[in-house]
């Protein structure tokens, strides 16, 4: 009966190459390997927003009147909302987090070179849908903090000569923060980021599939043999110990430290003291801060605006920028993440001081 | 002559006065201003929500649930490391090579 139901699906859907596939697919077992469980942690991570996100949209009203008011319902009336937002709210920070983990591995092992130049950028891109939902749905809870830290950041980008305003603009649905940017963002949210996330998501997943996952430098550049283990079953098992941990400090983090809810944003109040982004806009914050007013002729905000797309570019690029031969090391390049993970950590800090 | 000392009389009254009162007044207008700044905060305190269990059974509920998800999780982890090993020797044996090709 069982075999009979199989093989009828089976005609219809072709599932045995899916699992002859997933039985054939090997993963290299080498130093780095550690490496490649934040790909399936981000992914984990995704998932669960998707599932705490639909269930969020069942109680959340995305209007001036009601946003606050609804986030609080959640909170107070739904049961067991506040660890649902909790959860929602940490697993994007987790699922940055290991964004940017998993980008700054293959930074330093270079597993962006030849062939695998398009997986790199899309994984560029993935990192900032996922920075990009971290901001829209930041101003969703529409509290003072979030509603001051959303002008404050959708202000940055008038620094940048002749578009600027038009980006500020369109960002905001019009001059000011205001119930249409709220329901702007929203919208982005729910609706415009999955779409562009599912897609390249896709990409890079196929992109990994067809190329093969990356060697270490000296392994693939003298084409020597690795240890290699099965996806199927034996890597899922080990992916499996990693998300139940995972899974665990991800409900106990939610559940003992879950975010508060501040007042409604009052469009007339003077902005609130001590305002601060996401812990992930932190570093970008602080330099903006310590820019001086004028630099020559140019505004100083301009100026590190300017700068801040600039190294966005080279980040982007890396691949073509550092495109030399799989024996090469590339030194600088690894010299490079090291001090970008410094800044970054130096600045925040300083930022949180 | 007289006029001009009780001009002077005053003026020295005037800024006695000030002197001795003015530091009181400011901060007495800064012990108001404490006090409205205080007001402000508490009120946005008592706005705030903070998340937290309803009432005590669910508090226990969700203490009982933390503990039951890290037990189960050490115990699957357990079981998955035998699985794991379990895996391994099946593909040092080449149990599933024949299979393969």
């Amino acid at each position: 009966m069982r075999d009979g139901m199989q093989s009828w699906l089976d005609e219809r859907f072709g599932f045995s190459g899916i699992t002859r596939f997933l039985t054939h697919k090997k993963v290299p077992l080498h130093k780095h390997s550690i490496w490649y469980y934040t790909g399936s942690a981000i992914l984990l991570f995704f998932v669960i927003q998707v599932i705490t996100g639909f269930m969020l949209i069942l109680y959340y009203k995305p209007t001036l009147e009601l946003a606050n008011e609804s986030v609080g319902r959640i909170m107070i009336e739904v049961p067991l909302g506040w660890i649902i937002r909790s959860v929602h709210s940490w697993s994007a920070s987790f699922m940055i987090a290991f964004v940017f983990v998993h980008l700054l591995s293959i930074w330093i092992t270079k597993s962006y070179r030849r062939p695998r130049e398009l997986t790199w950028m899309s994984g560029v891109f993935l990192l900032l849908i996922s920075l990009f939902f971290g901001f829209t749905g930041y101003l969703l809870p529409w509290d003072d903090l979030s509603f001051s830290a959303t002008k404050v950041g959708t202000d940055i980008p008038r620094a940048i000569p002749v578009v600027g305003a038009w980006i500020t603009n369109l960002l905001r649905g019009g001059e000011d923060v205001t119930g249409d940017t709220l329901t702007r963002f929203y919208g982005i949210h729910i609706c415009v980021l999955p779409v562009f996330l599912f897609i390249l998501l896709g990409i890079h997943i196929y992109l990994v599939q067809k190329l093969g996952m990356s060697l270490p430098l000296e392994s693939e550049s003298k084409g020597e043999k690795v240890r290699e283990i099965p996806f199927w079953p034996n890597f899922i098992y080990r992916e499996m110990i990693i998300w139940l941990l995972l899974v665990g400090i991800l409900f106990s983090v939610a559940i003992f430290l879950p975010p508060s809810l501040d007042q409604a944003a009052d469009l007339m109040a003077p902005a609130p003291e001590g305002i601060k982004p996401e812990w992930y806009f932190l570093f970008l914050f602080q330099t903006l801060k310590i820019f001086p007013a004028k630099i020559l002729f140019i505004s100083g905000e301009a100026m590190a605006v300017l700068l801040m797309v600039f190294a966005g570019a080279l980040f982007f690029f890396l691949p073509f920028i550092d495109n030399k031969p799989l024996h090469r090391k590339g030194k600088i390049i690894t010299l490079a993440a090291y001090i970008l993970i410094v800044y970054a950590l130096v600045m925040s800090i300083w930022s949180l001081m | 002559m007289i006029f001009r000392k009780r001009i002077f009389v005053l003026t020295v009254f005037i800024f006695s006065l000030l002197a001795s009162y003015g530091p009181v007044l400011s901060s007495a207008q800064q012990v108001v201003e404490e006090i409205q700044t205080d007001t402000t905060k508490a009120k946005q305190e008592s706005e705030r929500i903070i998340a937290s269990p309803q009432n005590i059974k669910e508090e226990t509920g969700i203490f009982v649930f933390v503990g039951w998800m890290w037990l189960s999780i050490f115990v699957l982890v357990f079981f998955l490391r035998l699985k794991i090993r379990e895996a391994d020797r099946l593909f040092r044996l080449k149990f599933f090579s024949d299979e393969e090709e």
